[in-house]
């Protein structure tokens, strides 16, 4: 189980999260939505270790990983992908899967200068390990292709494969769906509900609400970097306090709700 | 041809092109002193371009220093085989040493800095080399520097030390093309693209890129080496900054993200150098072809031959569907 637990930080005086804590269990999938500005990747940066929080703990199946750096949270097993899909437009599937296998078959420079037999075996093992990852994703036919030239979905899928690469317990996504086409959109959703019944905690941070209401079994709501509403889909979508702050419909706050919306409109990568 | 054979010219294609090329030069040139000279220089240029595509090519480090460390690496090698008369071969472990140990230093003390600022902190540090050097007393001769450094007794003639450098080149080529190759070399093409994307991937980025830097000054240490033993005299500035700025220079013009480009950029820049009447041109030169690669050529010469070739590729290929505006 991953855990994040009271979590506070705030930048240059501005409290961008406030206690907030949340669980994510292996075969889960916890949707993590808010407005604009409400601490959604605030949240996500702490958990991945990119951002150290004030307060408050990260631990693994309770073992504290507050202090772990980046890189070291993902050989205990978190994987993670970037809101902008980071890759190197000219390097092809098979490399960018590749480059996923790093914690599992680096070998020294020594070793791999010299192509001693580590570094073959570690090569073998990398070569077997992309093919099963481009056939579980369904990628083979484009394992050649430049990164570059693919279809924002497709990119997004090599991404999560290429996070999948390590075997993590868990998966955070950042923004996964934004900018994906409808098709696009229940692909990926297929592929993330095929990786929770692989018994992995996959957490969703999105701005998508139907996307997140139609795959998440609990749902976390942020707003002004406090946990609004925890719950199932179901009760989130139907409580007031979400529709307030989150669709601006609670007449009471009409003006406070538009004005929520209008950031929210200013924001969605789907009307771009 | 077995696969592992086909998979292994692949790899090696550079290598196998250089021996031809060597091959070849050793045939029409062995017995023209002037040429089997400029061919050792160029050796020793190659070695520093080498260590240029290591860190700028590989881990997008840009390092104005190697001229630096390829000093610590002729000065080491002179002072321990003059002073003390310990052989050339034991003093090579020095010569690769100990620039290492100061690369990876240097990259640990000023890695997390700008692209910028970092090249200027290596320029800086090339400096600081010279300056150490000329100000080093009895100890690395001061402005006069050093003579009488020894000869390599298993390399006597201009043939055998012009075989013997270019046989380094080679083993250096081949090493270089094996690391890439692997994860290990893949996760430097990572930190050079985008070092978050890197730490993402698991890769501890400032170790890393530490421990390429000091592979790259201890290669640039074992061309100092080459030198030193070549010259058999050493002055503060008998390799001075703007000789980092030349390497660089060659390995950009030959294509930085590939191993031949910096073969290439080198021999290209050093034949250049030497069609033009006066030394004073040769920034002229420097400038004027800088210019025209990256304009024409943004990834360098090696860069634009594999375009072409993947170009060609493709068209033997079926379309691959353009992305629609909406998924863009």
């Amino acid at each position: 189980m991953l855990t994040a637990e009271d979590i506070s930080i705030s930048f240059g005086g501005v409290p961008a999260l406030q206690g907030v804590s949340v669980t994510l269990e292996r075969g889960q999938i916890r949707g993590v939505i808010g407005p604009n500005g409400s601490g959604k990747s605030t949240l996500f940066n702490c958990l991945t270790g990119f951002i150290r929080p004030d307060t408050g703990t990260v631990a693994i199946d309770g073992r504290d990983i507050s202090t772990a750096a980046p890189h070291e949270r993902i050989t205990l097993g978190i994987g993670r992908t970037f809101q902008t899909p980071r890759f190197d437009p000219k390097a092809d599937v098979w490399q960018a899967l590749a480059c996923g296998f790093y914690p599992a078959t680096a070998r020294s420079i020594t070793a791999s200068a010299l192509r001693l037999p580590s570094a073959r075996r570690a090569e073998r093992r990398v070569e077997t390990g992309v093919g099963e990852l481009l056939e579980r994703f369904n990628l083979t036919a484009q394992a050649d292709q430049p990164v570059g030239e693919l279809p924002l979905g497709t990119v997004r899928l090599v991404e999560v494969a290429r996070a999948m690469a390590t075997s993590p317990g868990f998966l955070l996504l950042d923004e996964p769906a934004a900018g994906l086409t409808e098709d696009e959109q229940q692909l990926l959703a297929g592929q993330i509900t095929a990786l929770a019944q692989a018994d992995i905690g996959v957490l969703l941070v999105e701005h998508n609400f139907d996307l997140v209401v139609g795959l998440s079994d609990e749902i976390t709501v942020l707003a002004n970097g406090t946990c609004l509403v925890e719950g199932l889909p179901g009760d989130v979508a139907a409580d007031s306090r979400v529709r307030s702050v989150y669709l601006g419909l609670d007449a009471e706050e009409a003006v406070d709700g538009e004005r929520e919306r209008q950031v929210w409109a200013d924001d969605d990568p789907a009307r771009d | 041809m077995p696969e592992v054979l086909q998979r292994l010219a692949a790899r090696q294609t550079t290598a196998l092109l250089l021996i031809l090329g060597v091959a070849v030069y050793t045939v029409f040139f062995a017995a023209v002193p002037a040429r089997l000279d400029l061919s050792i220089s160029t050796a020793v240029y190659a070695l520093l371009a080498l260590s240029v595509a290591l860190i700028y090519g590989q881990a997008g480090v840009l390092s104005v220093a190697q001229a630096g460390f390829a000093a610590v690496g002729a000065y080491a090698t002179a002072i321990l085989t003059t002073r003390w008369d310990i052989p050339p071969l034991i003093s090579l472990f020095a010569a690769i040493l100990l620039p290492a140990l100061l690369g990876f230093l240097l990259s640990r003390v000023v890695g997390s800095l700008s692209h910028l600022s970092l090249a200027v902190a290596t320029l800086v540090f090339g400096e600081i080399v010279t300056i150490v050097l000329r100000e080093g007393g009895t100890l690395t001769g001061g402005y006069v520097g050093l003579s009488g450094i020894p000869g390599l007794a298993f390399a006597p003639d201009l043939l055998a030390y012009h075989l013997l450098a270019w046989g380094v080149v080679i083993v250096v080529v081949i090493l270089c093309s094996n690391l890439i190759t692997t994860t290990r070399g893949r996760a430097y093409q990572t930190i050079g693209h985008d070092p978050l994307r890197a730490e993402a991937d698991g890769i501890n980025v400032p170790k890393s890129t530490a421990l390429l830097f000091g592979c790259s000054a201890g290669l640039a240490g074992l061309a100092g080496w080459l030198y030193a033993h070549y010259m058999t005299f050493l002055a503060p500035e008998s390799l001075p900054a703007s000789l980092s700025i030349t390497v660089v220079l060659m390995v950009v013009v030959g294509g930085r993200r590939h191993i031949a480009g910096a073969i290439v950029g080198t021999i290209l820049l050093v034949a250049l150098q030497n069609a033009m009447p006066t030394e004073e041109s040769q920034g002229l030169l420097y400038g004027a072809v800088l210019v025209l690669v990256l304009i024409a050529a943004p990834d360098g010469l090696v860069g634009l031959v594999n375009w072409w070739r993947d170009r060609r590729r493709r068209a033997a290929r079926p379309i691959i569907p353009e992305p629609t505006a909406q998924e863009v």
